[in-house]
């Protein structure tokens, strides 16, 4: 009766230690990665100084010191310079679209309603379409988010948008 | 006595994972092992209990009865349940809340040159914003009353009866924003996983919304009904507004836009028709508190508001 009270105990605990030592620790002290791809680290503290290097997303640094909205890191090739701390993340980003518990995902690439004039060809999601037919939601309306999806902006054009606006990189000091 | 500590393992385990992240171990423990065989889906349920797993394995290695092992499988299954939604599965549920919106809110504002504009200034926000890998969609939506809302998944919407009203880009800036910040700070998933849909442990099991599509269908009913009639909690607006102040900062905008904006509509109060009234704190209250925070930002004064380039997409297209 006892031993069994007492395996049972090192069972659990073995569940549950194995498990603590699997999750991702938020708090390792120094260590930050990129949220994004195009994170620029730049030679002073200001933003408009010179950029040493770029990290992509998930690129780890050492965060040596932080001063208002700046972080002073050094990258994993040794490179010393500043960085907006909202560029950074304690936890490691995971990999775009990452995975989930249940798997409504995937687009249909070519959808049935690619031929049709004026449509896009990305297609809804079948749960979508599903609840759309089913909530007799017309077809224009699904058109709307399919033509709402498929709306890109290319980098550069977004780029030349903020520079005539004197916006993100180009807004002098606070991006 | 031992029934008692098994569970109190299990209430440790409920209690503490939601606030840490789980790197994956936990799926594979979870996960039955895939069978070699095709099985029918009314045996998949069957064998997925009945396939051996690591937790089976460590059970039968310390001796432990097959009733316990199952206890605490199940309760690794709540444990499953309470995770965060996926990015994938956040993005689902937006699409169908996205199709609804259209549907309640007089379909698509077709106006080529108005959807680029709003894309190309919610883009410039949301790459400085906490979630800046995410896809964001950014749709007018014909009707003139003045509302946005923000569906899970990047969805974000504007009437046309709002930004009509909007003066310059910096206030049009603060209402994306805003927008934005509800995604990042997944309020809409917070709240519906608190509702009655989800609230249901037994249910909570996410995969069965893609097997059961009237499950789907509650989880959207529950999400449109939050989003257009009821609105999300208070203090849910307010860190919106918040962090959609950073966001719109961050930018490079003026972060004062969004007063400014909610000033318009606090002085059309009474005479300006719209459930934004109904579905959002006092504009009053809000606009003091956003004047509070703002003052803590102290070199704002050269910030843009870009009135002309505002009045060049919108007034004069």
């Amino acid at each position: 009766m006892k031993s069994s009270f007492l395996m049972t105990l090192f069972f659990s605990l073995t569940v549950l230690l194995g498990g603590l030592f699997c999750l991702s620790s938020p708090s390792w002290a120094d260590t930050s990665f990129a949220k994004q791809d195009g994170v620029k680290i730049t030679t002073k503290k200001s933003p408009r100084s010179k950029v040493l290097t770029t990290l992509q997303l998930g690129d780890a640094v050492t965060v040596l010191s932080v001063e208002g909205r700046m972080a002073k890191v050094k990258t994993s090739k040794g490179k010393t310079g500043w960085v907006f701390k909202f560029r950074l993340t304690p936890k490691k980003p995971a990999a775009r679209g990452g995975s989930g518990l249940f798997g409504l995902k995937g687009r249909k690439k070519i959808a049935a309603r690619e031929s049709r004039a004026g449509g896009s060809i990305r297609g809804l999601k079948e749960s979508t379409e599903q609840y759309a037919k089913d909530k007799h939601i017309k077809q224009e309306h699904r058109d709307a988010v399919d033509r709402m999806e498929a709306l890109l902006i290319p980098s550069n054009e977004l780029i030349e948008f903020k520079q005539a606006g004197h916006l993100g990189e180009f807004s002098g000091g606070v991006q | 006595m031992r029934k008692l500590f098994i569970h109190s393992v299990l209430v440790l385990f409920i209690l503490f994972l939601p606030e840490i992240s789980i790197g994956g171990f936990f799926d594979d423990l979870i996960k039955p092992r895939p069978s070699k065989k095709q099985e029918s889906p009314s045996t998949e349920k069957e064998s997925a209990n009945e396939s051996p797993d690591l937790i089976q394995g460590l059970g039968e290695a310390f001796g432990i009865k097959k009733k316990k092992v199952d206890l605490f499988r199940k309760g690794l299954g709540v444990v499953e349940a309470l995770q965060p939604i996926g990015e994938e599965e956040e993005i689902t549920l937006g699409e169908a809340v996205a199709v609804e919106a259209f549907s309640r809110f007089g379909g698509e504002y077709s106006n080529e040159g108005w959807t680029r504009y709003i894309n190309l200034v919610g883009n410039t926000i949301a790459e400085v914003s906490d979630r800046p890998t995410l896809d964001y969609h950014f749709a007018i939506l014909n009707s003139p009353e003045q509302n946005a809302f923000a569906a899970p998944g990047g969805y974000i919407f504007i009437t046309v009866g709002l930004l009509k009203t909007l003066n310059n880009e910096a206030e049009l800036a603060g209402v994306l924003a805003h927008e934005i910040a509800h995604i990042t700070k997944q309020h809409m998933l917070e709240t519906i996983r608190r509702g009655s849909v989800l609230g249901s442990v037994s249910e909570l099991t996410l995969t069965a919304l893609k097997k059961n599509p009237e499950m789907f269908a509650n989880v959207i009913d529950e999400m449109t009904e939050v989003l257009f009639t009821k609105g999300l909690d208070k203090d849910k607006e307010f860190e919106a507004d918040v962090a959609g102040i950073e966001y719109a900062y961050r930018a490079g905008y003026h972060p004062k836009g969004l007063q400014d904006y909610l000033q318009t509509l606090a002085n059309g109060e009474g005479q300006t028709q719209s459930k934004f009234f109904t579905t959002h704190p006092s504009t009053t209250l809000r606009i003091s508190k956003i004047k509070t925070l703002i003052s803590t930002y102290s070199d704002i004064q050269d910030l843009p508001f870009l009135t002309r380039r505002f009045q060049q997409y919108v007034k004069t297209s």
